[in-house]
């Protein structure tokens, strides 16, 4: 991983280095990319801890193996993203958008995705241990060796999702299925 | 320093390169399977490969061990003196192992294996199969299950908050994320 070698604080120029794909790989912590449109970026390897990204597009990003934990991701379009594994614990992903989306492999530990929507996303070996799920929709998703160990599911739609997934003492109170 | 992730043909295990820009000297951690985009990724970063350390002694971590022994002729680092049927330089919890101008630090994780270990090296650590994200290893017995736990908790969550935590299967985390949801450590009886 990398220092960046363009300045972070100013947005415009972080948003020009990013869509130029100079950013892959590079520690980017705590950046405020809040509302951005960054359809098909190469964030991938990038360090993006506790980053604001709610409300930004980030459809058909390259975001492999980014770590983005305890990132905001509130809001945010993540469709057809490809976050194999990708380090998004304690993340909040609330209302956010990732139908579609690779999540093979993801670190989900911690995460809170209230009425998130995973449908039709691979989230094949992914991790959600101790994750809110509560009215999230997962229809569709493959969760094939996904660990819900202690996650709360609570009014989550998991209709048709593929694959046998382990959720011991998870919460699957009103569940769909 | 240079980092790189490996998920290996073996029981989709992870190995990883890690090494110092300035010397161009790397380590590789657990090798499952040779493949050949970590043999590429020496070649192309010209990169010498001086050192393995292997974290526990499972097929699916030492499957390519001989064939990186034989290609590089690299120092080999392991908590038991032979891996895979290979001499090994056996180190215990404390020891250092330099690699170029950054140090790695061992840490007893043992309860996986009786002599399992992980790799400190400032910002991160490599654990095998004693911890992944969200979940811990699977042990022989319950004596060595709560020895992990233990292990674990005094050797990896004394870390750095931030310091990322690169496991033996499936995806990363950090000290912070796994101290503070790991299922394992947090709301159980």
């Amino acid at each position: 991983m990398r220092e960046p070698t363009f300045p972070i604080d100013d947005r415009e120029a972080l948003l020009e280095a990013i869509r130029a794909g100079k950013a892959r790989g590079v520690r980017l912590p705590r950046v405020d990319l809040s509302g951005c449109d960054l359809r098909g970026v190469d964030l991938s390897e990038a360090r993006l801890s506790g980053a604001n990204l709610s409300g930004a597009d980030l459809s058909h990003a390259n975001l492999r193996m980014a770590f983005l934990d305890e990132a905001n991701l509130r809001g945010a379009q993540l469709c057809n993203a490809d976050l194999e594994f990708a380090v998004l614990g304690g993340a909040d992903l609330s209302e956010a958008d990732f139908s579609g989306a690779n999540l093979q492999r993801a670190n989900l530990v911690g995460v809170v995705a209230h009425r998130a929507i995973f449908r039709g996303a691979r989230m094949y070996y992914s991790r959600p241990g101790n994750a809110d799920f509560r009215g999230a929709l997962l229809e569709r998703a493959d969760i094939q060796r996904a660990i819900f160990r202690r996650a709360n599911l609570a009014g989550a739609n998991l209709r048709e999702t593929t694959g046998s997934a382990n959720f011991e003492k998870a919460n699957l109170e009103g569940t769909v299925r | 320093m240079i980092f790189r992730h490996f998920m290996t043909s073996v029981n989709e295990s992870n190995a990883f390169i890690l090494a110092c820009e300035e010397t161009r000297e790397a380590i590789l951690i657990d090798v499952g399977a040779f493949e050949p985009e970590i043999e590429e990724f020496l070649r192309e970063g010209r990169l010498r490969l001086a050192k393995v350390f292997i974290t526990h002694d499972h097929y699916d971590h030492t499957n390519g061990l001989v064939e990186v022994r034989d290609k590089y002729r690299p120092e080999i680092y392991a908590g038991r003196a032979l891996c895979a049927g290979v001499k090994a330089i056996r180190v215990d919890h404390g020891d250092t192992i330099p690699i170029g101008q950054l140090t790695g630090t061992v840490l007893d994780t043992s309860g996986h294996t009786p002599e399992a270990r992980s790799l400190y090296v400032p910002g991160m650590v490599f654990t095998g199969d004693a911890l992944f994200a969200g979940s811990v290893g699977g042990t022989a017995s319950q004596a060595a299950a709560e020895q992990q736990l233990d292990l674990i908790r005094r050797h990896i969550f004394t870390l750095p908050p931030e310091t990322e935590i690169h496991t033996g299967h499936g995806p990363s985390s950090t000290v912070a994320i796994e101290s503070r949801y790991n299922p394992f450590f947090v709301g159980e009886a």
